[in-house]
């Protein structure tokens, strides 16, 4: 049992003990019923990642209490001072942090973004292997300390690691969930924003599938401001190319190449992402995410248990339901090879 | 100029749905020259710039945020890393360059650019690094917003606020330090913690210089409004001098401590730049310790010292600073502190 403390030690019984007559209490008080209604969020991994995340939270104010995991307790004390001191600009948040899973006891919500990064160059499923064993070590302790609790993978390969999560949890399916591509459908809503000078918010667009080189962009499903996109280019004979459609979706699975590129790793997208998850699913919001879930059934996947993004109502208690889109035969048949592409590397796991 | 790129794939190059998407109404007239866009920037886009950057971006406090950096391909990466969020936020107008001119135009410009205080340096050792940086970069930002309020971060701070001052040529009131604004939270959740109590309401100052010579004002700290050492003494309870100081010393020691455990502060900071802004730009007329030209105050006299006093701070920037009661002991660590910022400002000869 680490935890890890950030009392100050000139204020206390060892230095000057000002706590001790502060508040007088009300005659007639009671003790705080043991249950109490306080949201608690973990994040495990204290990397860009696991950071932009948790400060997101914070900076939104979606929890009463965050606790931080990591091997590294340099690291992990010296990231929850830094937010900790903020405490003068933000609303009372509890901040814990422990290098073993004891902070993390009693969660709702569990943030999984531990493992290796992504390289430049390298595809998500190399990382793969160096992931799986890291979670055997991790996942289990977590939905012991929390066997209620939400569990949101963000590590890549993501939809092979919720796939991987789950099994070795024992939660049950509609509890562990992917970010899966989330993001990538914001990527794709932003390229179509900017260029439609319209607010991101206006354009309904999913990324399904695979996080990574097999996304499928269901085209037939895009609208904006309820304008659907295809119907709208053939009524106004403005003509495309299939061609076309697949440069703008590759833009956006290059979208985090390039930023890896550039900056060495993404970060505040991806924070923006899960918190958006987050307070959908601890606020009972009931919004349809593309997040990466247990695919089985849905969409001619029949094959295997395979985790990958579809449209998903969320809400307090995970996942809802899979909400039914009509997808062209092309589109089915993409979805139905990104999910082979998953399973066959997650039938060489042996899990 | 090297401005934001968007998509080629849609456009006149690729697919131009927006030529027809839109109709507009008939007797339309273009929109007003002057718009009241609130355009905040970023100079340096490191730990720090971004961490600022992305809270302003979070809770919402422009319509504009515009990233300025030395470094082309990070400055284009944290673009699109903060672009890519578009569904999850408010729409916020997002532009880069490696010049200033995605500056023009500016309500608040925020500079963070300089050299990183290292494990073990003091504040005060990286001043003629950064004092060359910003006679690069503050004379073309005050071009680009001649009305701008300049909000500097870099360290030292006190130092290179009136360096900026010099440079920018712009009036005192808008030329601000982020100075002992988060020494002060830090000192607030220090004491909020002890007392399982919620930091905002634990007034309490540190003025003077950011940094090693800074003066907690125990004379003033009141908490839920009582005031911390007359309650002591009401209620008996003995302290000594020296246990005051091993506290402030414990609130000095802070960033030292999270530079030392993470390698940079980043978090912290960037919710204390992201509330000074707020302050300002909303017109808020609270009272924040930043620095501002402090002469003329509490026996400050000789010189244009810049460092950190209890500001009233509103859309003109610095209102004015309030006239708190000191000690005789606290007025004299005030001086001292001044003295140790004049002394580093005239070998500079600015």
């Amino acid at each position: 049992m680490q935890k890890i403390s950030a009392s100050s030690l000139a204020l206390g019984p060892d230095g000057l003990n000002i706590a001790q007559s502060f508040f007088k209490p009300i005659h007639g008080a009671l003790p705080p019923p043991p249950t109490t209604r306080n949201t608690k969020i973990s994040v495990i991994g204290v990397g860009n990642v696991g950071m932009a995340i948790a400060q997101t939270i914070l900076t939104q104010d979606l929890a009463d209490e965050i606790a931080l995991v990591d091997v590294n307790p340099d690291k992990l004390r010296g990231e929850m001072l830094d937010l900790q001191h903020a405490a003068a600009f933000l609303p009372r948040t509890t901040i814990s942090a422990s290098v073993d899973h004891s902070c993390t006891v009693g969660s709702d919500l569990v943030i999984v973004t531990a493992g290796a990064r992504q390289l430049p160059g390298e595809s998500r499923l190399n990382l793969l292997q160096r992931n799986v064993s890291l979670f055997s070590k991790i996942i289990p302790p977590l939905s012991a300390g929390s066997p209620e609790t939400v569990m949101m993978i963000v590590s890549n390969p993501v939809d092979i690691l919720t796939y991987v999560a789950w099994k070795l949890s024992g939660l049950p399916a509609n509890r562990v969930i992917g970010s899966g591509t989330n993001l990538d459908s914001s990527r794709f809503r932003f390229l179509i924003a900017d260029h439609l000078d319209v607010n991101a918010h206006d354009v309904q667009a999913y990324i399904m599938g695979e996080h990574g080189d097999s996304s499928v962009a269901l085209w037939s499903s895009i609208s904006v401001g309820g304008v659907p996109i295809l119907s709208f280019l053939d009524r106004q004979q403005i003509a495309y190319e299939k061609q076309t459609l697949e440069n703008i979706h590759k833009e956006v699975v290059q979208g985090a190449y390039e930023v890896i590129g550039l900056k060495g790793y993404t970060s505040w997208a991806i924070g923006y992402s899960v918190s958006n998850l987050a307070r959908t699913i601890l606020r009972d919001q009931r919004k349809v995410h593309p997040v990466s879930v247990l695919a089985k059934g849905f969409y001619g996947i029949n094959g295997g248990e395979v985790f990958l993004s579809l449209p998903t109502q969320l809400g307090r208690s995970g996942v809802m339901g899979v909400t039914s889109l009509h997808l062209t035969e092309d589109e089915s048949q993409q979805l139905q090879k990104s999910a082979m592409t998953i399973l066959e590397v997650q039938s060489e796991l042996g899990i | 100029m090297q401005k934001t790129a968007s998509s080629s794939t849609l456009g006149p190059d690729g697919l131009n749905i927006a030529q027809s998407f839109f109709k507009p109404i008939h007797n339309t007239s273009p929109p007003p020259t002057t718009t009241r866009n609130t355009k905040i920037s970023v100079v340096g886009v490191g730990n720090v710039g971004m961490a600022i950057a992305q809270t302003i971006l979070t809770q919402s406090l422009a319509d504009e945020i515009a990233l300025v950096d030395v470094n082309g391909d990070k400055l284009r990466g944290e673009m699109l890393d903060l672009q890519h969020a578009a569904a999850f936020l408010p729409r916020t107008k997002i532009s880069a360059s490696v010049d200033f001119s995605s500056t023009v135009g500016s309500d608040l410009v925020i500079v963070t650019a300089g050299a990183r205080q290292i494990v073990g340096e003091s504040r005060l050792n990286l001043l003629q690094r950064n004092v060359a940086l910003f006679s690069k970069v503050v004379p073309p930002l005050a071009a680009a917003s001649p009305e701008c309020i300049l909000l500097v971060v870099s360290n030292p701070v006190d130092v290179l606020t009136y360096v900026a001052w010099k440079l920018s040529g712009f009036p005192s009131n808008r030329v601000i330090g982020s100075g002992t604004n988060l020494d002060s939270s830090r000192f607030r959740f220090l004491i909020a913690d002890h007392l399982d109590l919620n930091a905002q309401d634990v007034q309490a100052y540190i003025v003077g210089e950011h940094g090693d010579s800074s003066v907690a004002l125990w004379s003033s700290i009141s908490v839920g409004g009582v005031p911390i050492l007359s309650f002591l003494e009401r209620q008996q309870i003995a302290y000594e001098k020296q246990t005051l100081e091993k506290i402030h010393k414990e609130v000095v020691e802070g960033a030292y401590e999270v530079i030392k455990l993470k390698g940079y502060t980043s978090w912290a900071i960037g919710y204390s730049a992201a509330s000074l802004a707020r302050a300002i730009l909303r017109d808020q007329r609270s009272i924040h310790p930043v620095s501002v030209l402090a002469k003329g105050f509490y026996g400050i006299d000789g010189g244009e010292p810049f460092l950190s006093l209890p500001a009233q701070l509103g859309r003109s920037g610095v209102l004015g600073v309030t006239n708190v009661h000191l000690t005789e002991d606290e007025e004299n660590q005030l001086r001292e502190s001044a003295k140790t910022i004049l002394e580093l400002q005239t070998q500079l000869g600015i």
